[in-house]
């Protein structure tokens, strides 16, 4: 088994995608990390002229919001869960005054973040299918399919092999962007801020945001989070996408078909929002990041648990499916 | 070379990586779980609230409807009366005749949750049947851009401003295709805040200018201002949460709004 799996991450790393998709990040990476500190300066610009030339001075405006906050938190007649929300505030500006950080200065984690945030949805689903939609289908294409299931191993077992080095590729794809993403805009922001605090686990109720179940973490923490259901999407995705070549055993059509299933997805999500049907359609489940951060529901009814469950049964499904029909299909080359 | 070092590395840290987001995934289900608990407590106390609401009056021949947000609401009155029922005092003295109340503001909307409450149609027939149809939002669009520094305030308020003016916009068009007749009046926003903010003052400003502009296009809607009245009065007029008005600010919006009206 494990020089099966061996073989086929020789494979896959053979055929240079990681080369392919390690090249496009780059290229991404640089261009919105560019694009952030040419609007961060010129924002900043632009409020300097607004204020006839007076420099930007943050300090002063977030020693101003700390003290109305203190002051706010002195009335007796908050409620605990406002107040608590207000300690949490006090402590993270608190943090920024003690540490000489300006809180709106782009860092590289900030941008790390970002950038799992935003890609959670499409670009990272599609890297994952560059890596994943030919897996099988390739196999068919070339006819070397033949070679392979001549091997005194059973079927499902080469599958396996197929997947788990799949599953394994993917893992490290993820840190591979993480890495990139944090790595590259350093060399832009000059700030890594990994241990600014930040606040999480706000919560929608009935239209309201409630805060009374926030927490303060540290940004690197944060990121962990974030990455991690960053990962969980993308094996999803992979198990999707390895069923799609199993049963379309023909690479372009395979890569065509997810691609079009995600941005179709987004459509119908953009579009259809009041259709209960969407919500079990798995690309409006991906965007998992934004529960994190509270005040997101796409459709009625939708939180983290739900999203994660539809995702699982996707998963759990499409591999079923592989493995059934990659059992049975008739091998005619 | 590929045995002895990639093989190993890759086996290695995907492994590793394996079990790190596997942990960090768990943590973050952990951290929205707490949310669960709450939401299921909390939305009982808000449909009985609204059920109450909906049954205080009977339909009667001319209403006043009031919808929007907690300053509709009445949020901050002492006495629980709010602008409509001081307003409705205020009339019943002089000429009697007693109008039936529907209140459906609920407190925290915004623009957009009162365009897609319009859209549920659920309020339809106490939209139809109302002859006065008092109107506060906004407060919590412009609330929500407490924020700490000015480059993103200003950024932010453009934002929140055009996606204000076009909620107004629906809002003011949806009422008047279900009834194109009744009285409208429109609470302006008043600056709980104190002086020493002069840029969040300015944008209140440029907010009320034009929200007046939206208002003013409609020939039977009226702008109830209520910025001039709190100015100078803030300590008297609001309520000890420092931001919803007291019995006393009611007092005087329902005042100007009999004002305005007659």
């Amino acid at each position: 088994m494990i020089s099966l799996i061996q073989n086929e991450i020789i494979k896959i790393l053979l055929k240079k995608k990681m080369f392919l998709i390690i090249i496009l990040l780059l290229i991404f990476v640089s261009l919105l990390s560019y694009g952030q500190q040419y609007t961060y300066n010129k924002n900043i610009q632009k409020f300097e002229a607004e204020s006839g030339g007076m420099e930007y001075d943050w300090k002063g405006l977030t020693t101003q919001r700390l003290n109305e906050l203190e002051k706010r938190n002195m009335d007796e007649l908050i409620p605990g869960e406002v107040r608590s929300s207000i300690d949490r505030e006090i402590q993270q500006l608190n943090y920024f005054i003690e540490n000489d950080i300006n809180p709106i200065t782009p860092t590289a984690s900030k941008f790390n973040v970002g950038f799992a945030e935003q890609g959670i949805t499409l670009l990272i689903p599609l890297l994952i299918v560059i890596l994943a939609a030919d897996l099988v289908s390739n196999e068919f294409s070339k006819k070397t399919i033949k070679i392979l299931l001549t091997r005194a191993v059973p079927r499902w077992k080469i599958l396996l092999s197929k997947y788990i080095a799949l599953i394994m590729m993917t893992t490290i794809l993820v840190f591979i962007i993480a890495i990139l993403s944090t790595s590259v805009s350093y060399l832009f922001f000059q700030q890594w801020g990994f241990n600014e605090p930040i606040v999480t686990g706000f919560s929608l109720i009935k239209g309201k945001l409630d805060s009374s179940s926030t927490i303060l973490i540290s940004r690197f923490h944060y990121t962990l989070l974030i990455y991690s259901l960053v990962w969980f999407v993308s094996i999803v995705i992979a198990s999707i996408t390895l069923m799609i070549s199993v049963v379309i055993d023909n690479s372009p059509s395979a890569i065509g078909i997810v691609m079009a299933s995600l941005i179709g997805g987004q459509f119908l999500q953009f579009f259809l929002s009041d259709w209960e049907l969407v919500k079990y359609f798995f690309v409006t489940n991906l965007d998992l990041t934004r529960y994190l951060t509270g005040s997101y529901q796409p459709i009625e009814g939708m939180s983290l648990n739900f999203s994660i469950v539809v995702l699982g049964i996707w998963a759990i499904v499409s591999l079923i499916i592989s493995f059934v029909v990659f059992n049975r299909k008739d091998v005619l080359v | 070379m590929f045995k002895k070092i990639i093989w190993p590395l890759i086996l290695f840290v995907s492994i590793a990586l394996t079990i790190v987001f596997i942990s960090g995934f768990l943590t973050s289900i952990n951290v929205s779980k707490t949310e669960e608990k709450e939401s299921l407590e909390k939305p009982i106390i808000n449909s009985t609230n609204t059920s109450e609401e909906g049954d205080e009056r009977p339909k009667e021949s001319s209403e006043i409807l009031i919808l929007g947000d907690s300053i509709g609401f009445g949020l901050g009155d002492e006495e629980n009366l709010g602008i409509e029922k001081r307003y409705l005092d205020l009339i019943s003295k002089k000429d009697g005749n007693k109008k039936g109340i529907t209140n459906i503001s609920v407190p925290g909307y915004e623009s957009k949750d009162l365009v897609s409450l319009m859209e549920g149609g659920e309020n339809n027939t106490s939209i139809s049947s109302a002859s006065l149809i008092i109107i506060s939002i906004g407060g919590n669009d412009i609330n929500r851009l407490e924020m700490e520094d000015n480059i993103r305030l200003t950024v932010a308020f453009e934002e929140a401003l055009k996606k204000y003016q076009t909620n107004l916009k629906l809002i003011i068009k949806g009422i008047r295709g279900i009834n194109p007749d009744a009285q409208l009046a429109f609470i302006g926003l008043y600056d709980p805040y104190s002086k020493e903010e002069a840029e969040k003052t300015r944008l209140l400003l440029e907010w009320n200018y034009e929200t007046r502009l939206i208002v003013n296009s409609d020939v039977k809607c009226a702008y109830i201002p209520t910025y001039e009245l709190f100015e100078y009065h803030l300590n008297d007029y609001l309520s000890p949460d420092e931001f919803h008005p007291s019995g006393l600010g009611y007092q005087v919006i329902a005042e100007e709004l009999n004002r305005v009206l007659n």
